[in-house]
C-alpha cells in the first residue's frame, strides 16, 4: 500500500516536472518572476502599460524570468501572449515583452508583436529596438531604464502616431521637413506671382491667388502634422485604475529578439 | 378507441425521436463543417508562412552569392531544396497523414539546406555584416517563428478536428459526411528549431 502511494506521488511529481508550464494567466501587465525590478519601478511601469491599455486599447505585456522552462525565448513570448490573449481580439494588437536575465546561461530578451501590431513593429524594428534600446541598458543591470527606453519607440510606435523612422529622427523626419518647406515656398512664390500680375493667369478671375499670409497659415497647419517631439504616455493621476484584462489578442510569430 | 391511441402514441414517439435525430445529425453535420473550415483556413496560414520563406530564399541567395568565392555546393543545395518544396504543394481538401507528411518532408529538406548556408556564411565575415544581409536575416528568423507558431496552431485546430469526428456517435455522421481524419505536423529531427539561424552580435 504505502508502496503504491510511494509511486503514485513519484509519478505525479515526474508529472509536473516533465509538463513544465508557462506561468498560469495573471491580471497585470508587469509580471516581474525574476525580480528585475523595484517594488517602485514596478508601480510605474505598471501605470505607464494600463494608461497605455486603457487610452489606446494596445496591451504591453511585460515578464521576466528566471528560466525559459526550455522553451526558446520567441516560442515562450508567443504562447503566452496567445494563452493570456494579450491585445483585443478584434484587432490582435498585443506585444509581449519577455526578460531572461544572465543568469549561468546568457541574457535574452524577446519583443513578441501581435498578428496587428506586425505591420507598425515588423521584426527588424523590433530587432533594432532590442539592439538599440534594451540590451545595452541591460548590461548594466538597468532592467527598467532598458524596458522604459524600448516603450518610448514602442508606444507612439505602436498606435501608428509617428513611423519609426521620425521615432528615431532619421533621415525620415527630415524628409518631411523639406517637403514642407517646399510647399510654404511654392505658396509663397503663386502667392507673389498671383499679386504680381493682377488677374491675367494663375490668380484667376477673383485675383490675387493665395496671399503670403494665408500661405503662412497653411504651411504651418501642414508642419503640425510632423516634427515636434512626443510627451510619455505616463501622465493621467488619480486614482491605479487597474488593469481590464486581457482582450484575446492572437499572435502569429511576429517580433524579434537578442541575447547579451 | 384506446387502442388507436396507444399506437398513435407509439408512432408520435418513434416520429419523434427520428426527428430529434435528424436535427442532431444536421447540427453535428454542420457543426464538423465548420471545424473543417476551420483546419483549412489555420492550413492556409501554414502555406502562408512557408511561402513567405520560400519568397525570401531568391534575394537571400542573391546577397550571398555576391560575397567572393561563396560555396557554391550549399548554394545549389539551397536552390534545389526550394524547388523541391515548390513541388509538393498540398490542397486543403487533402490534408491527409501522408500529404502532411510529404509536405514537411521536403519543407524540412529546405530547412536543413538553408541551415547549412547559414553555417557556411559564419566563415564570411565581411558578408554578414552587410547591412542587406543582416536585414534577410532577421526576416528569416521571423519567418522560422511564424512557421513554428502557425504549425501550432494548425496541430491544435487539426486535434480537435479529429476528436470531434472521432468519438462516438459523431463518427457515424463524420462516415457519412465523408469527414476524415487529418495529419499533423509532427516535430522530429530537430525540424521545429532549424534552421539555427540565431546569430549573436
Amino acid at each position: 500500500m504505502m508502496k503504491k502511494i510511494a509511486l503514485f506521488l513519484f509519478s505525479a511529481v515526474l508529472y509536473v516536472g516533465l509538463f513544465a508550464q508557462l506561468p498560469a494567466k495573471t491580471n497585470t501587465l508587469v509580471n516581474d518572476y525574476a525580480g528585475l525590478f523595484t517594488g517602485q519601478q514596478r508601480a510605474n511601469l505598471e501605470h505607464r502599460l494600463v494608461a497605455f491599455a486603457d487610452t489606446t486599447s494596445n496591451q504591453i505585456l511585460v515578464i521576466t524570468t528566471p528560466s525559459l522552462e526550455g522553451y526558446d525565448i520567441s516560442e515562450y513570448a508567443i504562447r503566452i501572449g496567445e494563452e493570456w490573449g494579450v491585445g483585443q481580439a478584434e484587432y490582435d494588437n498585443g506585444l509581449v515583452i519577455v526578460i531572461k536575465p544572465k543568469n549561468d546561461t546568457p541574457g535574452r530578451v524577446f519583443i513578441a508583436t501581435g498578428y496587428g501590431l506586425e505591420g507598425a513593429l515588423p521584426d527588424a524594428v523590433c530587432r533594432e529596438i532590442v539592439d538599440i534600446d534594451m540590451i545595452p541598458h541591460f548590461i548594466n543591470n538597468d532592467y527598467y531604464g532598458g524596458v522604459m527606453a524600448a516603450l518610448d519607440v514602442i508606444m507612439p510606435v505602436a498606435v501608428g502616431e509617428y513611423s519609426y523612422q521620425e521615432v528615431r529622427g532619421d533621415e525620415g523626419g527630415f524628409l518631411a521637413l523639406a517637403i514642407v518647406v517646399i510647399v510654404i515656398v511654392v505658396f509663397v512664390i503663386l502667392a507673389f506671382s498671383g499679386n504680381g500680375s493682377g488677374n491675367s493667369n494663375i490668380g484667376g478671375r477673383g485675383g490675387g491667388g493665395i496671399d503670403p499670409l494665408t500661405a503662412i497659415w497653411i504651411g504651418s497647419m501642414m508642419s503640425r502634422n510632423h516634427g515636434g517631439s512626443f510627451g510619455n504616455f505616463s501622465g493621467g493621476s488619480g486614482g491605479f485604475g487597474g488593469f481590464g484584462g486581457f482582450g484575446g489578442g492572437s499572435f502569429g510569430g511576429g517580433g524579434a529578439g537578442g541575447s547579451w | 378507441m384506446k387502442k388507436l391511441s396507444g399506437r398513435m402514441t407509439a408512432l408520435i414517439v418513434v416520429v419523434a425521436i427520428v426527428f430529434i435525430g435528424i436535427i442532431w445529425g444536421v447540427r453535428t453535420n454542420n457543426r464538423m463543417i465548420t471545424a473543417e473550415e476551420g483546419v483549412s483556413a489555420a492550413w492556409a496560414q501554414v502555406e502562408n508562412v512557408y511561402q513567405r520563406r520560400m519568397d525570401l530564399i531568391p534575394n537571400l541567395v542573391s546577397t550571398v552569392k555576391g560575397a567572393a568565392d561563396f560555396e557554391k555546393g550549399t548554394l545549389e543545395a539551397v536552390i534545389d531544396a526550394r524547388a523541391k518544396a515548390t513541388s509538393v504543394q498540398v490542397d486543403a481538401n487533402t490534408l491527409s497523414e501522408a500529404n502532411i507528411a510529404a509536405f514537411q518532408k521536403a519543407q524540412d529538406g529546405l530547412s536543413s539546406a538553408l541551415s547549412r548556408l547559414m553555417v557556411t556564411v559564419e566563415r564570411y565575415p565581411e558578408l554578414k555584416a552587410t547591412d542587406n544581409f543582416r536585414d534577410l536575416q532577421v526576416q528569416l528568423e521571423g519567418t522560422e517563428n511564424r512557421i513554428t507558431t502557425e504549425r501550432n496552431k494548425f496541430n491544435e485546430v487539426v486535434k480537435s478536428y479529429n476528436t470531434m469526428i472521432r468519438k462516438f456517435p459523431n463518427s457515424m455522421i463524420a462516415n457519412m459526411g465523408g469527414f476524415e481524419k487529418k495529419g499533423y505536423f509532427t516535430a522530429k529531427e530537430g525540424a521545429e528549431n532549424a534552421p539555427e539561424v540565431n546569430f549573436e552580435f
